[in-house]
């Protein structure tokens, strides 16, 4: 146990997918038991039920069908967004006019939960790919903007003055110091665009759309399918996981010097 | 000793204007010159301007007025002929021991496989062998603080500034960076300007000791180090020496204790 522990402890990929087991293991143990005191069905159901509606969902196919629909409608806008946060960011941190005033704007902006316009963008954008990219983006946009200016700005004046004693110009300046430096804090806020960007894709997907996961829950808590909707459920959730253990790790890897 | 002069310094002045607030003379009218290969500290109280005067030298910031000659050429922007050892540490946290020695060169676009060659030989000078590949978060901050040296020597300037490079470090490790100091500059035969607070290290490494005065900092007086060469550690011990640091801590001392009184 107390091995274990120790392991559990330590800042290496075993200990790191040691964790993810660990808690995964942990929760369907609870689940488990929940599901024996709850037994009403409806309302939660254990999980060897959720993986049977799981296996039956890839027989039919339409695990496949939704899983094509999911990914590659949030991974374009999630591109798309983190292209555009790091674009705009960049346009803040470099013009103090820009950040003065555009920065409110966007500020507002992120603190409105945009994803309650979401009907509205599908009766503008209608039922196909445009409404869900352009709710994507918008969820996911912010967090890159901020993080990426934040970041340009946080930049190490005594390295830039190093760097100006080299005789560096102002693009070099900016390849090997001030985007170096920034870059840690932009993959941070990818990190938080990719949980984003998942929420927004599930609501876009429960308001207007004939495939994708959030459809797929839509249409199986209506006809009162609780395993169902729990496997979809698991499939977003292990897609976020993914995520967050990759930015993490790339975070890790790209500003060692933070660890110690 | 060759008695060029490498480094001239002409009646600089600098006010640093400041929007509501007055502004701050930080240095008046300094004269002073260096010659090729010789060894010179500034020493002076906090506040009085040092800094300043080696980010003008350096072509960091432009003076209020007066002029800085490099070989009796003005120059007003940083160039290959001086580069910096900064008091803080300032290597990049995400480059190996020896990209950062090889930075100045990747910066003039010397190809990739001539830096490291020529960061490699000036890492061996420094006593980093072996560490090449580190980090400097995995540094002591006396090693950091010989790469940042490294990376100054592999740009091959005719001038060395160094702004209390060895400020950060303990007693011990002070001292003995000193002498590895001493047998590079012998090695190199730079012209080397150093800032200090230490006066028993301006005296021991310098040929030459210029003390400051306090706000505005103007040059007080020079002092010659007539301590024979090549120098080691027990010259601190005799008595020539401590006749020098006494006379040069006397200079500054009231203007220490009156900027300690401000704050
Ligand atoms: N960029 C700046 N803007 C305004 N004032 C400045 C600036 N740089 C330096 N000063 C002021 O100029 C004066 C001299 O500063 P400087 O850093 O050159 O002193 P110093 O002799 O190096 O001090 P220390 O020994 O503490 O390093 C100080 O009063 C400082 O506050
Ligand atoms: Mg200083």
């Amino acid at each position: 146990m107390r091995r274990l522990y120790e392991l559990l402890e330590q800042d290496t990929r075993t200990a790191g997918l040691t964790r993810v087991a660990v808690s995964t293991v942990a929760v369907l143990v609870v689940w488990q038991l929940v599901s024996m005191v709850v037994t009403n069905r409806l309302l939660l159901v254990p999980p060897a039920e959720v993986a049977v509606a799981l296996v039956k969902e890839v027989e039919t196919g339409a695990m496949w069908t939704n899983a094509v629909a999911t990914v590659t409608a949030v991974t374009t806008s999630f591109v798309v967004s983190v292209a555009i946060g790091i674009a705009v960011g960049l346009a803040l941190a470099s013009s103090q006019a820009l950040s003065l005033t555009a920065g409110p704007v966007l500020g507002a902006l992120n603190s409105v939960p945009i994803i309650a316009l979401a009907p509205l963008f599908i009766s503008w954008l209608g039922l196909g790919f445009a409404s869900k990219f352009v709710l994507v983006i918008m969820v996911a946009v912010f967090p890159v903007v901020v993080t990426t200016e934040a970041g340009l700005r946080a930049t190490d004046r005594q390295l830039v003055e190093a760097a100006r004693s080299f005789n560096a110009t102002r693009l070099q300046i900016f390849t090997t110091v001030t985007f170096p430096y920034a870059l840690p804090f932009i993959v941070s806020g990818i990190r938080v665009a990719w949980a984003r960007a998942l929420v927004g894709i599930v609501v876009a997907e429960f308001f207007g759309s004939f495939a994708g996961f959030g459809f797929a829950i839509l249409a199986a808590s209506q006809t009162f399918d609780t395993a169902r909707v729990l496997g979809y459920v698991i499939m977003l959730g292990a897609m976020g996981l993914i995520g967050s253990v990759l930015f993490a790790a790339l975070e890790r890897r790209l500003a060692p010097w933070r660890q110690e | 000793m060759s008695t060029a002069v490498r480094l001239k310094i002409e009646a600089i002045d600098k006010v640093f204007k400041r929007r509501d607030k007055p502004s701050i003379e930080a240095l008046r009218n300094i004269d002073m010159e260096v010659a090729e290969g010789e060894f010179v500290s500034i020493v002076g109280a906090s506040g009085s301007g040092k800094s300043t005067l080696l980010r003008i030298i350096d072509g960091l910031i432009t003076p209020s007025g007066g002029r800085v000659l490099v070989d009796g050429r003005p120059v007003d922007r940083p160039g290959p002929d001086r580069a910096v050892v900064f008091q803080q540490d300032s290597l990049l946290p995400w480059k190996t021991v020896i990209d950062n020695v090889a930075y100045g060169l990747t910066l003039a676009r010397v190809p990739k496989a001539d830096a490291h060659r020529t960061a490699q030989r000036f890492i061996d000078v420094a006593g980093l062998h072996g560490f090449e590949h580190h980090y400097p978060h995995q540094l002591s901050g006396g090693m950091r603080q010989r790469v940042n040296v490294a990376r100054a020597l592999a740009v091959n300037p005719k001038i060395l500034l160094l702004d209390e490079p060895f400020a950060a470090l303990d007693a011990q490790t002070r001292e003995i960076m000193q002498a590895e100091l001493l047998s590079i500059w012998q090695e190199t035969r730079k012209t080397v300007l150093l800032i200090t607070h230490q006066i028993d290290e301006a005296v021991f490494l310098s040929d030459r000791v210029i003390v400051f005065s306090a706000r505005p900092g103007t040059v007080r007086e020079e002092i010659r180090v007539d301590l024979p060469r090549p120098r080691d550690l027990h010259v601190k011990r005799s008595p020539e020496f401590s006749g020098l640091v006494d006379h040069i801590w006397t200079l500054i001392e009231a203007e220490v204790r009156a900027g300690l009184r401000q704050g």
